[in-house]
């Protein structure tokens, strides 16, 4: 009965640090929209509580107070017609690492770049981040370019090679973690049996292989 | 200006932490080679501790003097020079 609670408990951890992981990733690794720029704005904009998290850190270049401040929009649609909103902001210095501070002159490529349905120009625009109008949060724009086609195929090379960094770090730090246990933690237990069983409680049922 | 310093200074303490781990781990991983090095070797069969304590003192030396140590150093290298690229590419025109 026991070992059944903690079996869910532990799918429980492990299935929600999968979703928080890939959720955190999706939000954060750079994706690639085709859109016509159909125009680009600054609105004053007041940021709450619920969606800080999806803005500037307020001391970066273009975002100088907490609450209220002025931020660049640039509007856009797909080629089906549907429309989507980005914000354009300097990122700061630490996160995320875009490292972005020219965020006046993209908001002037992407003006310069704006067309009309009946002639459109077709754009690759490079973000990341969600749309979210429930929370008001918009991806930011980072980069923006004309597509070659409507339907050009973009590879994600950055992601690519993120996810691969980013696999070799976690198998990487298990890989240390098992070095660790191997040449520290049980030549110290091997003497002990006792203690070692009562020091697999909480953590060890929960990180433990069975 | 302020905030590039501060993620330098941030970036280098991270960095650090990770060049103190991975030294740490390097160095068990050298030394386990070692003493699983000598415990198979057949002709070794039946040697004294000392003699066995001396081989990988002497391997350890080795790893002290030698190039994989200094190849840590790309812990600092690597992400530096990705910044230097993504400020690069993010901003140029």
């Amino acid at each position: 009965m026991g070992g059944n609670i903690w079996k869910w408990v532990k799918r429980v951890f492990w299935a929600g640090l999968m979703i928080f992981t890939l959720g955190f990733l999706h939000y954060t690794l750079p994706q690639h929209d085709i859109v016509r720029v159909t125009n680009t704005y600054n609105r004053l904009t007041t940021i709450g509580t619920e969606n800080a998290w999806a803005y500037s850190v307020p001391d970066t270049g273009t975002a100088e107070s907490t609450t209220t401040r002025d931020i660049r929009f640039i509007e856009a649609a797909f080629a089906d017609g549907s429309v989507i909103v980005y914000r354009n902001e300097d990122t700061g210095w630490i996160w995320p690492p875009y490292f972005k501070y020219d965020s006046s002159n993209l908001q002037a490529e992407a003006g310069n770049l704006k067309s009309i349905a009946e002639a459109p120009k077709w754009l690759v625009v490079t973000h990341y981040g969600w749309r979210l109008p429930i929370l008001s949060i918009y991806p930011n724009a980072v980069a923006v370019r004309a597509a070659t086609s409507v339907d050009e195929q973009i590879i994600p090379w950055v992601s690519i090679v993120l996810l691969l960094v980013f696999g070799f770090a976690v198998f990487m730090v298990r890989r240390m973690w098992l070095q660790f246990v191997d040449r520290m933690v049980d030549p110290a237990l091997a003497g002990v049996g006792e203690a070692q069983d009562r020091a697999k409680g909480f953590f060890g049922r929960l990180f433990g292989r069975k | 200006m302020l905030g590039l310093i501060r993620a330098a200074i941030l970036g280098f303490a991270l960095l650090s932490v990770v060049y103190g781990v991975v030294t740490i781990y390097a160095r068990s991983v050298w030394r386990e080679g070692l003493e699983k090095g000598w415990d198979s070797d057949p002709a070794r069969e039946g040697s004294r501790k000392d003699e066995r304590d001396a081989f990988i003192e002497a391997g350890m030396e080795d790893y002290r003097h030698g190039l994989r140590r200094k190849l840590i150093l790309l812990v600092y290298i690597i992400p530096a020079v990705a910044f230097g690229v993504i400020v690069y590419i993010v901003n140029a025109q």
